[in-house]
């Protein structure tokens, strides 16, 4: 199966001793994050795309042309697939000047190729660069002459393997930012494996979930981070508060479920529990909503007492835990809230948990 | 006395042997230490140990089998002598082929070293932009000639100073396949001491010759390296 205007279909499979990759997706325009622990075989199948390895069974459409199916021993070298490789080390070519390292490999008449040139130098910001060493060049220069060099072939595919990730933090940003914009001008399909949630969230279009080899959810990225499909997956998201509960009622789109005695309303979201089941209801610690003040009888709000306060930089981390059970609450709160709300002078504090950004998931086993 | 009583023949001789022996280890040994370096099939293991063999076989050993080999007996010695008018037994160039034989091993193993120090990162980006003759010749090549070169100056060291596998592949008749070493080995016998003490001082000189060119050469290159 394959819609019309995915760019890659990946459907494929290899196995080591102790470890199977069996994945299947497929990516369009824009930026695909396949986001995952180390080990969790997102490289792997990255490197599968580009022909580095090779499935055991299995069948890669890049741009409507197979590169790779096994049941018809098609297997089409790297080197003449449609696409544009960058990994974690630039892996330029030291005897090679910048110019001839972005053109490496290329053939194309003399002027196209100049021309070529002049176009990936100016987009990347490396106008001026081109007679000099790739020894001469900084780490993030690099990145962008290896980046350039995946661009002037003009493929549909751009394959991204961590490709930031042994930059500084501010170069990093700039990147990842100049990569959104230029895959946005290109009209780019673009995997990108990271192992970075914030990564992920800056730049996916759409995510990947992976882990053993397997994914565990895929989809539209805004989506799947504001609805993971289980607790499991919701962690790896970066998910905190997480508690079990009873759904206890439920009408229309709205479920109250039960923690340990404290209801909750939860509004919206698929998955239908029936009451009398177990879930596993949750928020983004960035999600809930602190206040000084009363516990008004509105829904979800609720007293609780400030056990741990964490500063991260310009965010903090608030630990909370109402007076009665065992519920444990994170929340992530700025710089500025945590000034106007002069957070370390009080420790009890009112909590409210919008119903809309409640989740619930099935409970685990 | 006759301060360089070397007889012009022998040096003549051993630099074609030790010359050609060179280029012919340069042409099979790279791709061969190349294919050792970047193979992860159990098949390196069998050209690692037939590329070292002479290393751990007296080179006597070695000559005999390609007398064997080149003679008129085999098969193809028959066929070289018969179709290509080349005879090599009692040639030079059959005794350059021993002393490329002899020499392989140490250029091999000099040149795979090299291979294995080049930055992966910088090989598998250039696999999949282009195929694997582009990539030997204009990446693995370029970026590995240091060793290379060492390696062509050890196995040219090496075939000079080569002795038994030449000597039974060559017969040192003089002034057609006696060598340097071939002409010690004769002076030595015929109790000529002045002779031998000249021949052998003066593979001496060459030997240390080529050593130092060799290490101002790896001296030069880790200058270079970034």
């Amino acid at each position: 199966m394959m819609s019309e205007s995915s760019t890659l279909d990946v459907r494929v499979r290899k196995r080591y001793p102790g470890f199977e990759l069996d994945v299947a997706f497929t990516a369009s325009r824009g930026i695909t994050v396949l986001f995952g622990r180390s080990g969790s075989g997102k490289s792997l199948t990255l490197r599968l795309i580009a022909g580095l390895e090779r499935p055991d069974t299995g069948r890669i459409v890049i741009a409507g042309t197979p590169v790779v199916d096994t049941e018809r021993r098609l297997w089409v070298p790297p080197y003449r697939r449609p696409i544009g490789v960058v990994f974690q080390q630039p892996g330029l070519l030291p005897h090679l000047s910048v110019g001839d390292n972005i053109l490496f490999g290329l053939r194309l008449p003399r002027d196209e190729a100049r021309r070529r040139l002049e176009e990936v130098l100016t987009l990347l910001g490396l106008s001026g660069m081109e007679r000099r060493s790739p020894r001469t060049l900084s780490g993030g220069e690099q990145q962008r002459v290896a980046l350039a060099r995946a661009l002037v072939r003009r493929p549909p595919l751009l394959l991204l393997d961590e490709p930031f990730s042994a930059l500084d933090q501010n170069l990093r940003r700039s990147l990842r930012e100049e990569l959104r914009r230029i895959t946005g001008d290109l009209g780019l399909a673009v995997v990108f494996v990271t192992h970075s949630l914030p990564e992920a969230h800056l730049l996916a279009d759409s995510l990947v979930v992976v882990e053993r080899g397997r994914i565990l959810q895929m989809g539209e990225a805004a989506e799947t981070f504001r609805r993971p499909s289980t607790p499991h997956v919701a962690r790896l998201l970066g998910w905190v508060n997480l508690w079990p509960a009873v759904a206890v009622h439920r009408d229309g789109p709205e479920t109250v479920v039960d923690l340990g005695g404290r209801r909750l309303l939860v509004r919206g979201g698929a998955q239908p529990t029936p009451p009398g089941g177990r879930v596993v209801v949750g928020i983004r610690s960035e999600r809930v909503i602190v206040h000084r003040g009363e516990a008004s009888p509105a829904p979800n709000q609720f007293e609780a007492r400030l056990t741990e306060l964490l500063r991260y930089g310009s965010t903090a981390t608030l630990r909370l835990r109402p007076p009665e059970g065992d519920l444990l609450l994170e929340v992530e709160l700025g710089a500025r809230a945590l000034e106007v709300l002069r957070v370390g002078e009080r420790d009890s504090w009112i909590v409210e948990l919008p119903p809309e950004d409640l989740h619930l998931m099935p409970a685990e086993t | 006395m006759n301060l360089f009583p070397v007889d012009w023949d022998v040096l003549r001789v051993s630099f074609l042997v030790a010359g050609t022996a060179t280029v012919l280890c340069v042409l099979i040994g790279t791709p061969l230490a190349w294919a050792i370096a970047r193979t992860r099939r159990v098949i390196v293991h069998l050209l690692t140990a037939a590329a070292l063999l002479p290393l751990v076989l007296p080179p006597t050993a070695v000559g005999y089998y390609l007398l064997q080999l080149l003679g008129r007996q085999s098969p193809v010695g028959r066929f070289l002598e018969a179709e290509l008018g080349l005879r090599l037994v009692f040639t030079w160039p059959g005794m350059a082929i021993a002393a490329a034989v002899v020499a392989l091993p140490l250029f091999v193993r000099t040149a795979v070293a090299g291979f294995e120090q080049l930055e992966p990162a910088a090989l598998e980006a250039a696999s999949v932009l282009v195929g694997p003759v582009r990539r030997f010749f204009s990446v693995a090549l370029p970026l590995a000639w240091p060793s290379v070169t060492a390696a062509s100056l050890l196995a040219f060291a090496r075939a000079l100073g080569e002795f038994g596998a030449t000597t039974i592949v060559g017969a040192n008749i003089p002034g057609r396949t006696e060598m340097l070493s071939g002409a010690i080995y004769t002076a030595v016998l015929a109790g000529d001491d002045a002779l031998a003490n000249s021949l052998a001082g003066l593979s001496l000189v060459l030997g240390l010759t080529v050593l130092v060119a060799l290490s101002l050469l790896l001296a030069q290159v880790r200058r270079n390296a970034p």
